[in-house]
């Protein structure tokens, strides 16, 4: 169950194109922004949810 | 001469001959299952005290487990006497549930792209026909079920078979007829299901057996399914496992233990430390980039279905050697994250020299692991 979601950004101040996931028994993931895979699709269906937000501290 | 092994077939072919041979056995496995065999187990071998399922030990397997008791996951060296299996996964009840809730249920899942099943014709007129089979074992007889469902077009199959001789391995065979309505995506996505029911509750037994292909309905899934955690005596062993076209089953594919690891690690790959001879094993070569961080690029060893997702043992269980300095890792990150890639960086709070060369390595422990997971 996820927990937080954050945008996460590279050395070069633009978007790394990759999620970190903090899960509800605290397991940390990295997730690309693809479409195909499973657990960003889970970060979709989680942002939908009504008070769940993707923390976006910018670069 | 020249002897040439294809699976289980050898033949000799003089040298002088020119061959004509037919490649389609040899490039495509005729078992749409992966790692059948239960021969590979990235993650684990053993995890005790499972109450959610998930991708436990054997890998390609996935255990859906909700609120019905609890298990030890394993892959397990008792196999079928004389039938060349060296693994076999167990379920073992050690909290039960004798009274299932309508909602709780357990099954043993495995999932499959549609880009390779396109061969089987699903939603056409020439839709092939498909045979599952698998030894089983249990101390738990009676029925159970094995359904495929069809993820594109949510319709599903149900057959049951029958657990006849407790504690006991048993030869088992499923044939399921071709659908001719609904194509899988011939794509990297999730197209089909082949789902082992060990437990169902009353929405999933309600109805009659849908033993046709039709539009999935929940309570025609696993009607007549015994309740394997209806007592921690219970366990459940499956091995052999092959799903092939046409109406009989064949001998069971044995593949080299490289091709069946590279199978798997399409969706799943760990890099770890974990069997080395060393407890300071290397994990990739990088470049320290400032005083405070060296990047590291992993390149995997089998390019992934999708970008994969990344995880790792915590930073402190990896060092950044650079320099004659051996630090230690104080957070890490993963960025990059392409199907055959992704950078690593390895964070230090002193000890690094912004420009070295530098190589990442485990800290003194066998447990540092890498995961890049592109399950389905």
């Amino acid at each position: 169950m996820i927990n937080t979601v954050e945008k996460m950004y590279n050395e070069y101040g633009t978007s790394s194109g990759t999620y970190k996931v903090t899960n509800q028994d605290g397991t940390i993931l990295w997730v690309p922004n693809d479409e195909a895979n499973t657990d960003y699709q889970a970060i979709q269906e989680w942002a939908e949810i009504e008070g769940n937000n993707i923390i976006d501290n910018g670069a | 001469m020249a002897i040439t092994r294809i699976g289980n077939i050898a033949s000799t072919i003089p040298d002088d001959s020119i061959q004509n041979v037919k490649m389609s056995n040899i490039v495509q496995s005729k078992n749409i299952i992966i790692n059948g065999d239960m021969s590979i187990a990235q993650r684990a071998t053993s995890v005790t005290g499972n109450t959610a399922g998930g991708y436990t030990t054997v890998d390609r397997w996935n255990t859906i487990l909700t609120t019905a008791g609890t298990y030890t996951i394993s892959q397990s060296t008792d196999v079928p006497s004389g039938s060349g299996f060296a693994n076999s996964m167990k379920f073992d009840c050690t909290t039960a549930d004798a009274s299932l809730a309508a909602g709780d249920n357990m099954r043993l899942q495995s999932k499959f792209e549609g880009q390779n099943l396109q061969y089987i014709k699903k939603g056409t007129s020439n839709a092939e026909s498909l045979t599952a089979s698998f030894w089983v074992k249990s101390v738990k007889t009676g029925i159970y079920i094995l359904e495929l469902e069809d993820k594109d077009n949510s319709r599903t199959i149900s057959k049951s078979y029958t657990i006849s001789s407790a504690n006991t391995w048993e030869k088992k065979t499923v044939t399921f007829p071709g659908d001719t309505t609904g194509a899988f995506g011939n794509d990297n996505a999730r197209s089909l299901d082949v789902m082992f029911w060990l437990a169902a509750g009353s929405n999933f037994t309600s109805g009659t057996l849908s033993t046709t292909w039709t539009s999935t309905t929940s309570a025609n899934r696993a009607v007549g399914q015994v309740n394997l955690s209806d007592s921690t005596s219970n366990e459940w062993y499956i091995t052999g496992v092959q799903l092939e076209t046409g109406t009989t089953a064949s001998e069971f594919e044995f593949l080299p233990v490289d091709v069946n690891l590279a199978r798997c690690q399409r969706y799943f790959e760990r890099t770890t430390a974990v069997g080395a001879g060393s407890n300071y094993v290397n994990f990739a070569a990088g470049v320290v980039q400032s005083s405070g961080n060296a990047s590291y690029c992993f390149l995997w060893k089998t390019k992934k279905r999708a970008n994969p997702t990344m995880s790792s043992t915590a930073a402190s269980t990896f060092l950044n050697e650079n320099g004659g300095s051996y630090p230690a890792g104080s957070s890490i990150s993963f960025g990059q994250i392409n199907t055959t890639s992704a950078q690593c960086d390895l964070a230090s709070s002193s000890g690094l020299t912004q420009g070295n060369g530098a190589l990442m390595k485990s800290n003194g422990t066998y447990n540092a692991y890498i995961d890049a997971s592109s399950e389905l």
